[in-house]
């Protein structure tokens, strides 16, 4: 800080490096912008921060109702298929789901600041990506505690949780840039994106036991990258097994993959972006 | 003393593309590519501007409305990049503009000093040793625990006030700020401005009133559609400007 800062117009296009540089250098800001993000929303709200937790709960408890009650079905596994919803809701809804929402918007959402003051675009991505991790790690503490009370128990592999919650972390951040670029252009994007999530959350497993998928369509879930993070995050925290390598090799391929594609995309719709704002 | 100047602009311009009848959305976008009605038209809200600002220098900016004004402040800024051209600007620069449209009115005036101020490049450790006198200068002591929607419009300008010029920066960029607030703030917020113009800061001011330039700036830039139509001493410009209108 004791150096004086100097612009340079000509030089802040930056290549693939210069986001996460700026990243880097902006962790305090990051760190508050998140505490903001997680403590906000529901500051008006009788309930307040507990939505964090009832809001999976009350999905889960829907899909529970709807799964084992109307359609009795079983999952292949003798986990309780509380556990198995209560994960998958986590995973998918909680994590990726509304944290790529939250990452599309995020530009949108902050225009007042963008307009007006240099920060680089790609810490309110991060933030969004990470404030979806936190709501994340809150659930994974009641899904544990869950697992406990049906009498289930905790696997020792739960130790290795934090490796698909981090791959996660990075899917999120890169396709939540992917879908801010889109929206800076043209608002109704997030309405798009909002059905298109909808129908990628049903492509998976998330809420129903994947053998009421017929044979020959497995392979369709199985391509969905997706579905490699479930079968990972589930032989983890509750399974205690290790998953196949293919769905770990997959889904560190695909998250890395889709962060590089959003970072590449972001930093080059950037520049006009700000103009549109 | 550095000898560099704070502020190198050359030929910089900035250029609005905008479809006529600008498409919002995908669906309007569509529509329209389908008529074969996309036509980009590109609108130079900054057309060749150059210019040099030494350290300590307060340059005012006047034109009409329209005329890039506010666009030269965030390419200043560094909010906008220019379309071709370069800027320079050495220095920790400070925005006096509104709270009103960055911050969240559901957080107090508290955590908006330590998010402002952190969004300003300062550390949140830093602000939050200076929440305090913040604070008393902005006469918002007893408001600190209340959310900003709560604030009326003066308390909030006093806020931003208080809380950009709470360093002493190297480059202020005063966007019509110091025509806000109460008589009694407003001359508080003069002395300010005088007393960091005093310590060197270099300022750059945009405002329509020519009363205050004449009392503050040393040199003013004349933009007419984005064009710099004069540059020079301050009585020299504001002068001719006069006569233009």
């Amino acid at each position: 800080m004791t150096t004086t800062p100097i612009y340079d117009s000509a030089t802040s296009t930056g290549g693939i490096i210069q986001p996460f540089r700026n990243i880097w250098r902006n962790r305090s800001l990051i760190r508050l912008l998140v505490a903001r993000d997680l403590t906000v929303r529901y500051k008006r709200s009788v309930l307040g921060v507990w939505w964090t937790i009832l809001n999976p709960l009350l999905t889960t408890l829907v899909f529970w109702f709807v799964f084992s009650a109307i359609f009795p079905r079983t999952t292949g596994s003798d986990v309780p298929f509380v556990v198995y919803l209560l994960s998958g809701v986590l995973l998918i809804s909680v994590f990726f789901s509304q944290g790529a929402l939250a990452g599309g918007s995020s530009l949108l959402g902050s225009r007042g600041i963008l307009s007006k003051i240099r920060v680089p675009g790609e810490v309110f991505s991060v933030t969004a990506a990470l404030a979806a991790g936190v709501n994340f790690l809150i659930g994974i503490t009641i899904l544990l505690l869950v697992q406990l009370a049906t009498g289930w128990g905790i696997p020792w592999t739960v130790v290795f949780v934090p490796i698909p919650a981090l791959a996660m972390l990075l899917l999120v951040t890169g396709f939540g840039m992917l879908i801010a670029s889109a929206a800076i252009h043209f608002y109704d994007v997030l309405d798009f994106v909002r059905v298109l999530l909808q129908l990628v959350i049903w492509l998976v497993p998330t809420f129903y036991p994947i053998e009421i998928i017929p044979e020959n369509l497995l392979r369709f879930i199985h391509i969905n990258p997706l579905y490699s993070y479930l079968v990972v995050f589930r032989s983890f925290v509750y399974e205690g097994a290790f998953p196949p390598a293919w769905n770990i090799t997959y889904m560190s391929v695909s998250s890395i993959a889709v962060l590089m594609l959003g970072v590449w995309v972001f930093s080059r719709s950037w520049k006009s972006a700000a103009v549109m704002m | 003393m550095n000898s560099e100047p704070t502020i190198t602009a050359t030929d910089i311009r900035l250029a609005y593309r905008m479809a006529r009848d600008r498409a919002g959305t995908v669906k309007e976008f569509a529509i329209n590519l389908l008529k074969r009605q996309v036509v980009y038209e590109t609108v130079w809200a900054l057309d060749g501007v150059s210019f040099e600002i030494a350290p300590g220098e307060v340059l005012g900016v006047i034109g009409p409305n329209g005329a890039g004004k506010s666009t030269l402040l965030k390419v200043l800024a560094g909010v906008l990049a220019p379309t071709s051209g370069r800027v320079i600007v050495r220095g920790l620069v400070s925005p006096l503009i509104e709270l009103t449209g960055g911050m969240n009115p559901e957080m107090t005036g508290r955590e908006n000093i330590v998010l402002f101020g952190t969004l300003l490049g300062r550390e949140p450790s830093f602000m939050r040793e200076r929440v305090g006198p913040i604070a008393e200068w902005a006469e918002l002591v007893d408001y600190l625990d209340v959310p900003l929607r709560n604030y009326s419009t003066g308390m909030n300008s006093r806020l931003a006030f208080a809380i950009a010029t709470d360093v002493i920066p190297d480059i202020l960029l005063v966007d019509e700020v110091l025509s806000v607030g109460d008589e009694r703030f407003r001359r508080k917020s003069t002395a300010r401005m005088e007393e960091l113009m005093g310590l060197g800061v270099t300022v750059v001011l945009v405002s329509h009133s020519l009363s205050t330039m004449r009392a503050m700036a040393d040199r003013v830039l004349w933009l007419d559609h984005g064009r710099l139509k004069m540059l020079g001493p301050c009585h020299e410009v504001v002068a001719a400007y006069e006569d233009s209108i």
